[in-house]
């Protein structure tokens, strides 16, 4: 049984639907990026997966559970242990210092391992950025703490979207070079979405989202 | 190339903001017109009153060039046939003012002033004061002994309407009909006109007047005349606009009380303002980053702010002139111009518009709008473009100025020991602005402190709201400044009045301590008119069911031209320890003067110190001596008169004056006693020495006790009704600035939901946070507003009213007043987050703007 199965599902905006008939199966440990045309719904299958947003039709299941049919409080706790979230707007916390925001999917479990923040940030190279505040780091840097923030408590699926879209191409692919790093060695399934081929071409299976379903690229 | 601030961009920027939330900034809008329609319409009335006022007693007193008034209660008609016979003197008019009661159309008794006076004479001196007879009255009916003239008000009061051909007044000893036979012009208090002779015949004052107006030959020397008419010593001349300027003086304490009270509401409405642009700039912080990108400076983004709030306060301001307008115009017909301090007896004023105070008070609601702007301005001024682009805008730390809070507290706390000024406690009430400015000021580095304690939590949600609070905290500040701001004035508010109430209750336990009194006419009403003579107490004494009985002689004395009268009280009882309110040891009798006990206002008015020696109108007329000379052995309290008390010993004032009369009469009755029964008795004691028993007014202390508490309460329903309106606004202030907050922080809720925090877990976060920083307001607020409190209660209030009381805090009523701001700032943080930590939330995460 694969890690993610994602089966006809569909969403719609009232009357207006963002995609259909969209299947895909994510075994553990597998790198799928994901690519289409801007408004397409490639965010907005993300936020499906991780029960953020809610679906017309069709279902998703991780890790063997229903992810659509549980209630809020369980699909926070899913998040909170199964997930891990990169964004293209980085999104850390202004008000915590770095270590705080890399820790802090492991506080919200009531794990206090500030030795697994440390590699965390030690795999990201930022080991001696723990005590900056974000205001302070340069845009790589900030993708980088997102990085660690998104995996430093072991999740079994990753999901990312657009993670090098605010980036400098030479930036981006060092930053890549991290994520896909960190995906690995963490053994973690991870669902990349993305405009960039250089990105995608990182992953081992490549998908194209459109209005109808989500297709191979060959 | 110099950039000014485009009028366009209010039009294309800043109106799509306001339309979008409309309620929002019509609260901030409202905050002002209400701030400004409080402190307009205040000004409106007391003007409007004071200005009839003063029309009223210059139509009395018509416009002679001085008049001569006795110290006392009047002097020996001779001496005006000596003045009228001066040659320098065009019009020497006698008048005897008699104030006493009238039976209205129901039976009640109705205050009411008659002027006698010499029409014939009197008419080039006081126009409005010349009866018009009625149609079909003799034609010089003004001459008639019997006949009186009412102004519309005696009218009005009395309820005398068409075919009511007679009117009962009362007299020294009971009652005597006049007959109606017109009206006179003057405006003011009931009033009645008739002939002098007439006068002096049916009220027992044969021979006597009270004044005499004058007015001199063209060409007359004033100085000369009056060394020329040599007057007796009991005789002072005095100014014809003395009375409306004694108004103006005396009432001017408490007009400025009301008008800072009313201020106090502008004060809240600029924290609303204050807060809701707090909201508007934090929701508006990236729209206004990227005009800084696309070019706005950052001095244009503080001036586009600002403009805003000038525009919003305009606006509020000419709504609230209108408002304020309209309010005082109501208040004159319902309250007939008297806000609860009893300044302006009887006066029905008309509205008086004034546009120079509507200009300032205009102005002060742009003021307040502009002040309540400033830091959100700064705000949109020092915002980094780039950081808040990528929502890393931290919010700015105001960090500097560390030394303005401790500053202001000590400003406050010196200005607090000032003297007033002119009678008006202004350094006290610049004391409470300094404190309450100062209070709220400390709040940042008192956050910071606090912080400055906590270690991070290890709980993931407490972490969130510490290091929030410690990287933003200008933040926590606004909600913690808004709790303080709003409720210390009300702690304030309510300390004053609860004290002012405990010490009124407990002085009426020692001014009251018989079981009933007995008095011919309303307190301070016609106590030189309607007296009880000394038989009737002697009589009183022998009923059976009377244990003890202590009779007392209430008259005003003229002590200062330009301050009322003092009440002189001469009362039965040698022990002034057990019947007075003392204040402080007594101290020994000085032998061969007479002892003399002052109220706290005589000491503030008059220095009359303890100790000090105090001269006294009070030789009978026929002495070589006017005055007396007493000796101050002591202080007491005494909230009933505000304009100062002199209590001496009954015997010591019948040996000075050989008057025997008295006022009113305490009875203690026996154990058992029937109350009702004893009435009776009285009213036929009195009865038999000829005086109208039926017209004597019973009231138990109960009785009493109700009633002054109840005045208490009406003169502060305005003092209640204005802390209302700031509490509201308070209150307001604060569900404004957590939704400012929690707006700012959708994308930190929708980072948080992607991080697996559940939607009730978010809102137990910011719930939370409200209920801290609400109770640190609370706790910051209502030791701020003790402190205001002991400098109304201590400072204030002696020095407007010369009143001094010991602080009672009410803990009770304070507790509940900050449970329900803790509540009310806890449930609002609830409802804000609610609305932005929606099922949408995790979409935030998206939002560019």
């Amino acid at each position: 049984m694969a890690l993610l199965e994602v089966r006809a599902l569909a969403k719609r905006y009232a009357d207006t639907a963002v995609f259909e008939r969209v299947d895909l199966d994510v075994e553990r440990g597998e790198f799928v990026a994901i690519l289409g045309e801007s408004g397409v719904g490639k965010s907005t299958l993300l936020n499906c997966i991780a029960g953020l947003d809610t679906i017309a039709a069709g279902s998703i299941t991780v890790d063997g559970v229903r992810v659509d049919t549980l209630p809020e409080p369980e699909q926070a706790l899913l998040r909170r242990i199964q997930l891990g979230f990169v964004f293209q707007a980085f999104h850390v916390l202004p008000h915590l210092d770095v270590a705080h925001n890399v820790g802090l999917p492991l506080l919200l479990q009531g794990r206090h391992e500030a030795a697994r923040v440390a590699a965390a940030l030690a795999a990201v190279g930022l080991d001696a950025l723990g005590a900056r505040l974000p205001q302070t780091l340069s845009g790589g840097q900030l993708q980088r703490v997102a990085i660690a923030r998104a995996v430093v408590h072991g999740p079994k699926l990753i999901l990312a979207d657009e993670p090098t879209g605010n980036l400098d191409p030479g930036t981006a692919e060092r930053v890549m070079d991290v994520f896909a790093a960190q995906v690995r060695e963490h053994g973690a399934a991870c669902v990349l979405v993305t405009h960039s081929r250089a990105a995608a071409a990182r992953a081992d299976r490549v998908l194209t989202l459109t209005a109808n379903g989500m297709h191979e690229v060959a | 190339m110099q950039r000014v601030m485009q009028p366009a961009w209010l039009r294309q920027l800043s109106w799509p903001e306001l339309r979008h939330h409309p309620w929002r900034h019509l609260a901030a809008l409202l905050a002002i017109t209400l701030g400004v329609a409080l402190a307009f319409s205040v000004q409106l009335i007391n003007q409007s009153a004071l200005g009839e006022f003063s029309a009223a007693v210059r139509a009395v007193n018509g416009e002679p060039d001085f008049e001569l008034r006795s110290l006392r209660s009047g002097f020996d008609e001779a001496l005006y046939e000596r003045v009228a016979r001066h040659p320098q003197i065009e019009i020497a008019s006698p008048v005897l003012e008699i104030d006493t009661q009238a039976f209205a159309a129901r039976g009640e008794r109705v205050p009411l002033k008659i002027v006698g006076m010499d029409a014939l004479v009197a008419a080039p001196i006081a126009p409005a004061l010349v009866p018009k007879p009625d149609t079909g009255a003799p034609a010089m009916a003004m001459l008639d002994p019997d006949a009186v003239f009412l102004n519309a008000r005696a009218r009005e009061r009395l309820g005398i309407g068409a075919g009511v051909g007679t009117l009962r007044v009362q007299t020294a000893t009971g009652s005597t009909v006049l007959t109606l036979r017109g009206g006179v012009a003057a405006a003011g208090a009931a009033l009645a006109v008739m002939d002098i002779a007439g006068a002096q015949a049916h009220f027992g004052a044969l021979g006597r007047v009270t004044r005499i107006d004058v007015r001199l030959a063209p060409g007359a020397d004033r100085t000369t005349v009056l060394r020329e008419l040599a007057l007796p010593a009991d005789v002072r001349v005095a100014a014809p606009d003395e009375a409306a300027q004694r108004v103006s003086n005396v009432s001017r304490a408490y007009r400025v009380n009301l008008t800072v009270l009313a201020l106090v509401a502008l004060f809240t409405g600029a924290f609303l303002v204050f807060s809701i642009l707090a909201l508007s700039v934090a929701k508006r912080q990236v729209s206004l980053a990227l005009l800084g990108v696309l070019g706005m400076s950052a001095r244009e983004r503080m001036l586009l702010v600002l403009c805003e709030s000038a525009l919003l306060g305009a606006v509020g301001s000419g709504f609230g002139l209108a408002l304020g307008t309209g309010l005082a115009a109501l208040a004159l017909r319902l309250l007939a111009g008297d806000l609860g301090g009893g300044y302006f007896p009887g006066v029905a004023p008309s509205l008086q518009f004034d546009p120079l105070a509507a200009l300032v008070y205009g102005a002060l609601g742009i003021v307040a709008a502009l002040l309540g702007a400033w830091l959100p301005a700064r705000d949109a001024q020092r915002l980094a473009p780039a950081q808040a682009l990528k929502g890393l805008e931290a919010g700015v730390q105001r960090d500097g100025a560390h030394w303005l809070a401790p500053l202001l507290l000590a400003a406050g706390g010196v200005l607090a020991l000032l003297p007033p000024v002119a009678e008006i406690p202004l350094a006290a009430y610049a004391s409470v602005a300094c404190l309450l400015l100062g209070g709220i000021a400390c709040v940042p580095a008192g956050i910071a402190l606090l912080l400055r304690a906590i270690a991070p939590p290890t709980n993931a949600l407490a972490l969130l709201g510490v290091e929030r609070a410690r990287r933003q905290r200008h933040t926590a500040t606004i909600a913690v400044a808004g709790v303080v701001a709003s409720l210390s004035l009300a702690v304030a508010l309510t300390v004053m009045v609860a004290s002012f109430r405990d010490a009124v209750t407990r002085w009426l336990d020692v001014v009251l301590p018989a079981d009933l009194y007995v008095r011919l006419a309303s307190p301070g009403v016609a106590v030189e008119t309607i007296t009880l003579p000394p038989q009737f107490v002697a009589r009183c004494i022998a009923l059976p069911g009377v244990q003890r009985v202590a009779a007392q002689r209430v008259l005003p004395m003229q002590l200062a031209p330009s301050r009322p009268p003092v009440a002189l009280l001469a009362r039965a009882g040698t022990d002034p320890e057990q019947t007075l309110p003392l204040l402080g040891e007594l101290l020994p009798v000085r032998a061969g003067v007479v002892s003399a006990y002052v109220s706290e206002a005589m000491v503030g008015l008059y220095d009359a110190k303890p100790g000090s020696l105090l001269r006294l109108p009070l030789a009978d007329a026929s002495a070589s001596q006017a005055t007396t000379e007493v000796f101050v052995r002591g202080v007491w309290r005494d909230y009933a008169r505000q304009f100062g008390a002199v209590a001496i010993a009954g015997d010591d004032y019948r040996r000075l004056t050989g008057d025997t009369r008295v006022n009113d009469v305490a009875l203690w009755l026996a154990p058992g006693a029937d109350a009702s029964a004893l009435q009776a008795s009285v009213r036929a004691a009195a009865t038999a020495l000829g005086i109208d028993g039926s017209l004597l007014e019973f009231a138990s202390v109960s009785e009493l006790r109700r009633i002054s508490l109840r005045i208490f309460d009406r003169s502060f329903a305005v003092t209640y009704w204005l802390q209302a309106v700031a509490i509201a606004i308070g209150l307001f202030g604060i569900a404004a600035s957590f939704s400012a907050q929690v707006l700012a922080r959708r994308k930190e809720f929708g980072l948080l939901a992607h991080l697996g925090l559940t939607r009730r877990q978010v809102l137990g976060v910011v719930a939370l946070e409200g209920a801290v920083w609400t109770s640190a307001g609370a706790l910051v607020g209502l030791l701020l507003g003790l402190a205001v409190s002991v400098v109304l209660v201590k400072v204030v209030n002696p020095q407007s009213f010369h009143w001094s009381m010991e602080l009672l805090v009410p803990w009770w009523r304070l507790a509940l007043l900050c449970a329900a701001v803790v509540v009310s700032g806890t449930l609002t943080a609830w409802l804000a987050a609610r609305g932005a930590a929606s099922h949408a939330m995790a979409l935030a995460v998206k939002e560019d703007w």
